[in-house]
Parts: structure tokens; C-alpha cells; sequence
């Protein structure tokens, strides 16, 4: 038994392989839920109506799928030039710590844009570590970005338990609210808010520079292949710690939405993973910059259904990420079959 | 003070041990060329399926073998895609993380806050009335004494079989090891494999003999700092025992000082160890010998022939 090359891959089959592969998922997570005891199909339901069911539901797909766009960015960016960015997760705590820190400190009618910059500074700082690391000594990234969430959700914990916890919170491991002025406008009376605009405006400007400029140019061949990148004269040590720079970045804005447009406080817990979310949604997206919408949307839905599914049977969340995982795997198993072929 | 160490010591080994089971599971894994950056994932479904079992069953040790099935088990599934499909491992090993996170979540849940039969400790006749390491090394549980006699197998097994020959030629130069009529993929699958069971015992070591008790995400990065641990050992067993008894040190540390009145903040405590593995990292790549003893196939997907 040997493997071989299809002479003609199938496109109808290729590109219908995310959607095949999201059905599949859904029946092996079905099979799962009804193995804890819940209903499948009423389950399924149930995500559908809370989500495109009302008002309510559909302002929670934009605001959920909101972080998810710009995690997946954060991954997506660095991905392109070859690396692994799995510290999306602790870049959006740091960017969060920073905008609170801020917020609480420092009211101002230029609150928001200050907590803008700052998130992106302390994000791109919290990615910067494993970036010269990996630049200067290959220090693995996977390995010391994932160890770095960790180092900044404890910091944060420190943070609301300690120096930053509010004074009127009854010993809740909160900051005090933020002031009006360090808060996102709403619309709609939803939680729909100004963030939500503003990181689609970051996918456009991301897929403008990867797009129209040379650094984009670059980092597609850095990643592509190292070395015809070293003979063009591409520092493959800069684009490696520049593209994690600019996730870090966008991971940090990420946080700084999270707390001022959803929060209104630092706590800890703010995000349940939408850091680790960033990677299969940049699978997914299979780097494409504009995809990332839609996939940062199929996994908005999750978390909308998931978290409705978590109400009603208290699942817990958790489920999300079996289907995260599921999808990818499908997707890399079904391209195998799409281009290959098993002979006898 | 020598009382504090003593306990701080014993405590160490018992911490380090879900470490040095994962460490030595991922290290035969990656002897073969097989990166498995899933360990976090594997580790928390033994945590769970260990604590599940031996709840069922009331036998802990049930427990601790389910908890290898359940490695073992997705060790599979990175086997099919990293060594049938010969796909992206670093894809697959990172999907299988989240995949074990689910799971043992969703599965889990109704275990939060159970009791269970857990692993006791033994204390060795005769060795356990030494004065101070009796104490340190000779009142452990079964599983911390198996691991050192496991550690020792993994060096025999390696150097002085001729399987060992076969992982080793699997790792370095799989088509040299084809050519010499070595099964490359059968080996590697037997490294993931048992690996896979190895990483599972120590994730059921979490929940059955340290922490005793179930929680969702309780193996808290541990999966990630063995991957480091197999790097800092240099892909030398024995040395996976000091990393191992060290990074166990290091987890155990923030309960020790706090006990004994230090008023460092837990949390700033608790995030020692992970800064601690980067910088472990970094002293081993800096040192550089170590980096020249990875596999040289490690990670690469073997094609038999054209494809």
C-alpha cells in the first residue's frame, strides 16, 4: 500500500472541504453532547435561535466575533512570515492591564485613543520577548509565547487581587468602573460597540499592507521560503520580530476593546481563550487576511451558542474548543485525500 | 530550616513527578522525529480520565491506567495525521492541545469537586528511617519509585538495544534507516505510542496522587514546560529527572513560602515557573551543545520514496 499524487485535484471538493469539514464537526461534537446527556439537535437549535433569533443575539455575534477577527490577525500576521504566534492570549491581557490602568488613572476626553496606542505598545512589547528571542537564538516561539500567557494572566490576577482592586466592589476581584470618558460608545442599546468597527477597519488596513507594500511583499517570501527570502536580501530577523510586533499589536488593541467596550473594568478572566481561538480561525483562514472575517465569525457563533448552550445545560465553554480543533483536523486530513490518493 | 528543606525536597519529587512522566514520554517521542507539541492536551485528558476511573472504579490504579489510554489514545490521532498523513505535526500537535482542553472540560465537568481514591504514599522499610533522605526519597508512592526505574529503561532501551538503534535512526536519518530495512513509520508509531501512555500516567499523577482532586485546566501549562524539559535535558533521560525534580521545586515553592509566613503575593509566585522555563530555554540554546542534540529528523515528515 502506497500513497500517490492525484493527477487532477478536485476543486469543487477543495473548496467545499471548510464546509464539509464544519459538518463533520458539528455531528462528532452532536455525538458528544448527547453522550453528556444533552439533546443534540435541540442543542443546535438552541445556538441557531439565541444567535439569529433576535436583536440581541445578532449584536452578540458582532461583539463576540470582534476579539476572535483581531486574535485571528494576530496569529494570521505572524504566520505569514513562517512563525507561531500562540501568545495571543497574554499580548490581550497586557494590552487590557494597560487601557485599565489608564482608564482609571488618567480621565480624559483622550482617554480612548491613549488606551488605543498603549494596548498596541504593551501587546506588541509582550510579543517582542519571544520575537528577538526566536530572531537572536531561535528560541522556539511556540514554546515561549504560550509560557508568556500565563506570566500575564497571573499578572492581571495580581493586579485585581491587589494594587488595582476597587474600592467599592465588596472584595470582588475588580477594578473600579471605568470613568464615561475611558468607555467605548454603544449602539443600538446592545453591547455593540465602537471596537467592533474599528477592528474590521484593521483587517482592511492589514490587507492593504500585505497587499500593496514591499514589507508585505517581504514577509509572504520570508515565510514562503527563508531562502530565496536570504538571496533577495530579505532580513528574515526583522520581519520575524516586525510581524510579531504587529500582532502583539492588534492583540493588545483585542484587550483594550475587551475592557473598554465590553467590562468597563479590569477583572480577571476577561477572555475565555479567545487568544488560543486566533489559531485555528487563522487555520482556517488559511492566512488569507479577509477570511479571517468570516472565520473570526463561524467562531463568534460558537462562543454566542456555546455560552447560550452554557446557560441552559451549563456546559461548560470548554465544548468550543472541541469543535476548534475538530474543524482544523478535518480540514488538514481532507486535503490529504483531495491531493493524494491510496493505491494498492 | 533543615525540616523546611526536607519537606520542600520531598514535595519537589512528588511535583516533579507528573513532569518527568511527560518529560520522558515526549523525549522517546521526539528520539523517533516525532515533534508531539500536543503534551498539554494528552496530560490533561490522563488528569481527567484518571480521576474519572478511579471514581468509577474506586482502584486509583485503574485510574492512572486510564489516564495512560487516554495519552495514548491521542497520541494516535497525531500518529495518523503526522505519520499516515505525514501532514503538518506542529498543526495537528496544537489542535490536539485544544481537543484535550475540550474534552476533559466537557467530559469532566460532573467530576468537579468528587472524591476519588487516590495513590498513597510508601514508606520503604528500613530506607525510610534514614535520617533526612529517608524522608526525601524513600516515603514517595509507587509511581514516583517506577518513574526512576522507567527513566533508567528509556536510557537502556535507547543505548543498548537494538530498537533503541532503530528510534535513533528513525530521528536522525530516517532514509538511511529505511535503506538499513528499519520500519520508520512502525517505530514511530511505537514511540508515540508508548510516549503518548507515558504523558497520559503523568496527567493522571496530577489528579490521583499530587493535587487529589479534578479541576478543568488543571494541568496549568504543565504539558508546555516538558516540552522545554526535553530540551533542556538535551534528549538525555537522566538529566529529564533533574529538570523534572527542579521544575516540581519551583511549583511547589509558592505553597512552601507561604506557609512558612513570606508575603509575596501568590500570584507573582506562581508565574516563577513559566519565566523560569524561558530562561532555562535560552541558557541551553545560548550553551548551544544542546541544540546539536535534536533529533536531526525531528519534526520532518518521512516520504518513503518520490510521492
Amino acid at each position: 500500500m502506497r500513497i500517490e499524487r492525484r493527477e487532477e485535484i478536485s476543486k469543487i471538493v477543495l473548496y467545499s472541504l471548510p464546509f464539509l469539514s464544519i459538518l463533520a464537526s458539528l455531528i462528532f461534537v452532536g455525538i458528544l453532547l448527547w453522550f453528556v446527556g444533552v439533546n443534540p439537535i435541540e442543542a443546535y437549535y438552541i445556538m441557531l435561535i439565541r444567535t439569529f433569533g433576535s436583536k440581541l443575539g445578532l449584536s452578540e455575534l458582532f461583539v463576540k466575533s470582534t476579539p476572535l477577527i483581531l486574535t485571528g490577525l494576530a496569529v494570521a500576521i505572524p504566520m505569514r512570515a513562517g512563525l507561531w504566534n500562540i501568545g495571543a492570549e497574554g499580548q490581550l491581557y497586557m494590552g487590557a492591564f494597560i487601557a485599565s490602568f489608564v482608564a482609571l488613572n488618567f480621565a480624559s476626553p483622550f482617554a480612548i485613543p491613549i488606551m488605543f496606542v498603549l494596548a498596541a505598545i504593551f501587546g506588541a512589547a509582550w510579543a517582542f520577548i519571544p520575537a528577538i528571542l526566536k530572531a537572536k537564538f531561535e528560541l522556539n516561539e511556540i514554546i515561549s509565547t504560550l509560557l508568556l500567557n500565563y506570566v500575564a494572566i497571573y499578572w492581571v490576577e495580581y493586579l485585581v487581587y491587589g494594587p488595582m482592586r476597587g474600592k467599592n466592589v465588596y472584595n470582588f476581584p475588580y477594578s473600579d468602573l471605568f470613568p464615561e470618558c475611558a468607555t467605548l460608545p454603544r449602539f443600538f442599546d446592545t453591547r455593540l460597540h465602537l471596537g467592533v468597527i474599528i477592528a474590521f477597519l484593521i483587517v482592511f488596513i492589514m490587507y492593504l499592507t500585505f497587499r500593496k507594500t514591499s514589507f508585505g511583499f517581504s514577509v509572504n517570501v520570508v515565510g514562503a521560503n527563508p531562502r530565496a527570502a536570504e538571496y533577495a536580501g530579505i532580513d528574515r530577523k526583522k520581519i520575524i520580530v516586525y510581524t510579531m510586533l504587529i500582532g502583539g499589536a492588534i492583540a493588545g488593541i483585542a484587550g483594550m476593546e475587551e475592557i473598554s467596550g465590553i467590562h468597563h473594568r479590569l477583572r480577571a478572566a476577561i477572555s475565555p481563550g479567545y487568544g488560543y481561538a486566533g489559531i485555528p480561525i487563522s487555520l482556517l483562514a488559511k492566512g488569507n487576511i479577509l477570511a479571517i472575517i468570516l472565520s473570526a465569525m463561524l467562531f463568534g457563533f460558537l462562543y454566542v451558542g456555546g455560552s447560550a448552550l452554557q446557560t441552559t445545560y451549563s456546559i461548560p465553554i470548554a465544548v468550543v474548543y472541541i469543535f476548534q480543533s475538530l474543524v482544523v483536523l478535518f480540514i488538514i486530513g481532507g486535503e490529504f485525500f483531495v491531493r493524494y490518493r491510496v493505491v494498492r | 530550616m533543615i525540616e523546611f528543606i526536607v519537606s520542600l525536597l520531598q514535595a519537589s519529587i512528588r511535583a516533579g513527578t507528573p513532569l518527568l512522566y511527560a518529560t520522558l514520554g515526549e523525549m522517546i517521542t521526539e528520539k523517533s522525529g516525532i515533534l508531539n507539541l500536543g503534551v498539554e492536551g494528552l496530560m490533561i485528558m490522563g488528569a481527567m480520565s484518571g480521576f474519572a476511573l478511579s471514581f468509577i472504579t474506586g482502584n486509583p490504579w485503574i485510574g492512572i491506567l486510564a489516564g495512560g489510554f487516554a495519552g495514548l489514545i491521542l497520541a494516535f490521532i497525531h500518529g495518523f495525521f503526522s505519520i499516515t498523513l505525514k501532514v503538518d505535526q506542529t498543526v495537528s500537535g496544537l489542535m490536539l492541545v485544544l481537543l484535550g482542553l475540550g474534552l476533559s472540560g466537557l467530559i469532566g465537568k460532573s467530576y468537579i469537586g468528587m472524591v476519588a481514591n487516590y495513590i498513597d504514599p510508601i514508606a520503604i522499610p528500613l530506607l525510610s528511617s534514614l535520617p533526612i533522605l529517608g524522608k526525601i526519597l524513600f516515603t514517595q508512592d509507587l509511581l514516583v519509585y517506577s518513574s526512576l526505574l522507567i527513566t533508567v529503561f528509556i536510557w537502556f532501551i535507547l543505548h543498548k538495544t537494538s530498537f533503541g538503534l532503530s528510534i535513533i535512526a528513525a530521528g536522525e536519518n530516517p532514509e538511511a534507516a529505511d535503506t538499513a530495512g528499519i520500519n520508520v513509520d512502525l517505530v514511530r508509531y511505537i514511540c508515540l505510542l508508548v510516549g503518548g501512555f507515558l504523558i497520559g500516567v503523568g496527567g493522571a499523577y496530577l489528579s490521583l496522587a499530587y493535587a487529589k482532586l479534578w479541576t478543568e485546566g488543571m494541568t496549568a501549562g504543565r504539558g508546555w514546560i516538558c516540552l522545554a524539559l526535553v530540551i533542556f535535558s538535551g534528549w538525555i533521560p537522566q538529566r529529564a529527572v533533574i529538570g523534572a525534580y527542579l521544575f516540581g521545586g519551583l511549583d511547589v515553592l509558592s505553597f512552601k513560602l507561604q506557609a512558612i509566613g513570606f508575603t509575596i503575593p501568590y500570584q507573582l509566585l506562581k508565574m516563577i515557573p513559566y519565566i523560569a522555563t524561558i530562561l532555562v530555554l535560552l541558557l541551553s540554546l545560548i550553551k548551544d551543545k544542546h541544540r546539536l542534540k535534536a533529533p536531526s529528523a525531528l519534526g520532518k515528515p518521512y516520504f518513503r520514496g518520490e510521492r
